[in-house]
């Protein structure tokens, strides 16, 4: 299932964080939000994900589940609890090769308070895959990983997606994104300025490659 | 998804709190505390140990027993399960697990639904030293009765729903455990404040009054279980699980939570005003009768041909109106279908009143009046079977016969400072250890 939105804008007191954001993405495609920082990307997907509020705009999609960046969840529960509860609260049975793929299985027992940077890192991206959610959203989904774990995790989310979710990641480092995403959609000051694949890209902004693309547009 | 499966979660949670096993300690030292206290005392009053005995009929174990061992609770209620709450909520803020759980397929007024009862199941776990006072007390041959035993229970459980659900409306309102925690202690030090000022005021502020958690407390500890009470109890529980709800809407905006609120606040407002205006119901659930006047009194009082209206020239402090108040009034309420209690010297003290009708008690049945100075049950029933012009029943003894009991504590300090502790400490060490290896 896609997720389609369409003239989204928001407001935080009198400052208008976003305006007039649409976008698409589709089944089994990894759409990359990237933009500089408060560019309006946490607060896009928040707004999506219905956890923080707007004031116009459409989302076609409430199949959603977006995973915060940096969030501990229930810091005295085990890694394994968090995950077989995410799976039970959607009805669906926790697939334990979850724990392999993102190399969690030592960890399970322990608790979620006790994870460094990047073992939380891993778990959250666990949390969203728990999901049985047909479009996925996760917020700086590398952060805190080492350039072995990006990998990992970059080849967990591919096959994912390969089995038809839409997936929409906000990333901070162009890097990552290149080599992750299908398509992208780049924000700055809450609006959106550009969106299409990297070819299209880079087209438009007659830049080479994603931090050309960046420069150019921002 | 099943509400059972969120209550699980709720229970998981509790569970892994110390917080939670470290009030299951405390509870259970208070509550020997107070039990090992009331029981010798009580013991001393029927003259254990060759000491002169009081009279029989005194000595009642819901004065002497149960309601000292639940004060225990009291202390529990006001300072510590509001902890155990709001972390319920807190916690899940501060690590943004709420907003995973906005997107869970459960509403969140369900997931409130699951915190409440998950902490209602914690508050009869917690309410297990007083079961263990119970059965010691009853090994000691002490006498219990099952009403007042369980309007007791009933009127705590829903002081603790109330608390429960100030204290999560407090977790959502506010921006930390912290601030959420000062909320809490200035409902409970303003509901102090209330009682202390509302006392032999009259009016709406004593009618108010008489619905803080304190004056509440006092009505099931003298047996008596007034309808309006529990159902403005449970509207309030409501309001705040309800309150809470609508503040977790992290996707709704600070206006239409503001507005959901305010519904809130007018429908609940609506709710006790029905409440105040047209419940009088009440229950005397004490074995000695101690809120009712006698059948025959009470069948004559009903009787009254015109409205009643008293007027107590006592200030609020002074013993004898605390003694109308606690004795007689209590009762009229009950019993006189149409009374009004018109307090004028309402805030002042009797210290230095210079008004000459400074202890007059006036009484007022259509167009006669007439005064007394008594605040004996005995001499203000004449006084108003006398306006009235009817003839005064006559006087039933009470048949309750008081429960004397010279036996000592014995034992319950084993239990309680030392079995307890070792018992709670062993389920949480446990627990924990299984917790490391539990599948969910």
């Amino acid at each position: 299932m896609s997720l389609a939105v369409a003239g989204l804008s928001a407001r935080r007191g009198s400052r208008t964080v976003l305006t007039d954001v649409s976008f698409t993405a589709h089944p089994s495609e990894i759409l990359g939000v990237i933009g500089p920082n408060g560019a309006g990307k946490t607060t896009l997907f928040e707004c999506a994900a219905g956890v923080l509020p707007f004031d116009r705009g459409k989302i076609d999609n409430d199949l959603l589940f977006y995973v915060p960046d940096a969030i501990r969840p229930w810091p005295d529960q085990t890694v394994r609890w968090t995950l077989t509860l995410t799976a039970r609260m959607f009805d669906t049975q926790f697939d334990p090769s979850l724990l392999d793929d993102l190399d969690l299985v030592a960890l399970q027992h322990a608790t979620v308070g006790s994870l460094s940077k990047g073992e939380t890192k891993r778990l959250n991206i666990a949390i969203g895959l728990a999901s049985p959610r047909s479009v996925l959203l996760l917020d700086e989904p590398f952060d805190g990983l080492d350039l072995r774990q990006t990998r990992q995790v970059m080849d967990v989310l591919r096959r994912d997606a390969a089995k038809g979710r839409t997936l929409v990641l906000s990333i901070h480092q162009l890097s990552d994104a290149a080599r992750v995403c299908d398509r992208f959609l780049l924000l700055d000051h809450g609006k959106s300025v550009a969106e299409g694949t990297l070819a299209e890209l880079t087209s438009r902004a007659g830049a080479v490659g994603l931090e050309e693309v960046f420069l150019a547009l921002t | 998804m099943r509400l059972r499966d969120l209550v699980r979660k709720e229970i998981a949670e509790l569970s892994a709190s110390r917080a939670f096993w470290l009030l299951l300690v405390i509870v259970g030292l208070l509550t020997g505390q107070a039990f090992i206290t009331a029981v010798n005392a009580y013991a001393e009053a029927s003259g254990v140990g060759g000491g002169a005995a009081a009279l029989a009929q005194g000595l009642s174990p819901l004065d002497g027993i149960l309601t000292p061992t639940l004060g225990a609770y009291d202390l529990a209620i006001t300072l510590l399960f509001p902890f155990v709450a709001i972390r319920l909520v807190a916690s899940e803020k501060s690590s943004d697990a709420l907003k995973l759980m906005l997107q869970w397929p459960a509403s969140i007024e369900r997931q409130i639904a699951a915190k409440a009862i998950a902490l209602t199941g914690a508050w009869i776990v917690s309410l297990l030293p007083f079961f263990i006072a119970l059965m010691l007390w009853r090994g000691y041959d002490g006498h219990l009765y099952a009403p007042e035993v369980i309007n007791l229970l009933a009127g705590y459980t829903l002081r603790f729903l109330v608390t429960a659900a100030i204290a999560l409306a407090a977790a959502s309102l506010m921006s930390g455990a912290a601030n959420a925690a000062i909320v809490v202690l200035a409902f409970t030090i303003g509901t102090w404040a209330l009682d202390f000022i509302a006392a032999g005021r009259g009016g709406i502020v004593q009618t108010i009054a008489s619905f803080t958690p304190t004056a509440t407390s006092r009505g099931f500890e003298r047996g008596l279980l007034r309808v309006d009470v529990v159902i403005v109890m449970l509207i309030v529980s409501l309001l705040g699980f309800a309150i809470a709800a609508n503040w977790l809407h992290l996707g709704r905006s600070i206006k239409a939570r503001l507005a959901g609120t305010a519904v809130l606040l007018i429908l609940a407002g609506l709710g006790i005003l029905n409440v105040l205006l047209l419940v009088r119901s009440s229950f005397d659930l004490s074995e000695n009768r101690r809120n009712s006047f006698s059948a025959a009194d009470e069948s004559a009082l009903a009787r009254l041909p015109e409205p009643l209206t008293i007027t107590p020239f006592l200030a609020s402090e002074d013993p004898r109106m605390m003694d109308l108040e606690n004795n007689v009034l209590v009762k009229l309420r009950r019993s006189v279908p149409e009374l009004r209690v018109i307090y004028p010297l309402a805030g002042r003290s009797g210290l230095f009143e210079n008004d000459a009708r400074y202890g007059e008690i006036v009484y007022q049945l259509g167009p006669k009046r007439v005064m007394s100075r008594s605040t004996t049950e005995e001499i203000v029933l004449d006084t108003i079977y006398s306006l009235a012009g009817v003839r005064a029943p006559a006087r039933e003894t009470s048949s309750y016969p008081g429960y004397p009991l010279a036996t000592r504590a014995s034992g319950a300090e084993l239990v309680f400072y030392v079995v307890w502790p070792i018992v709670v400490a062993t389920i949480w060490f446990v627990r924990r250890r299984l917790s490391s290896d539990e599948v969910t």
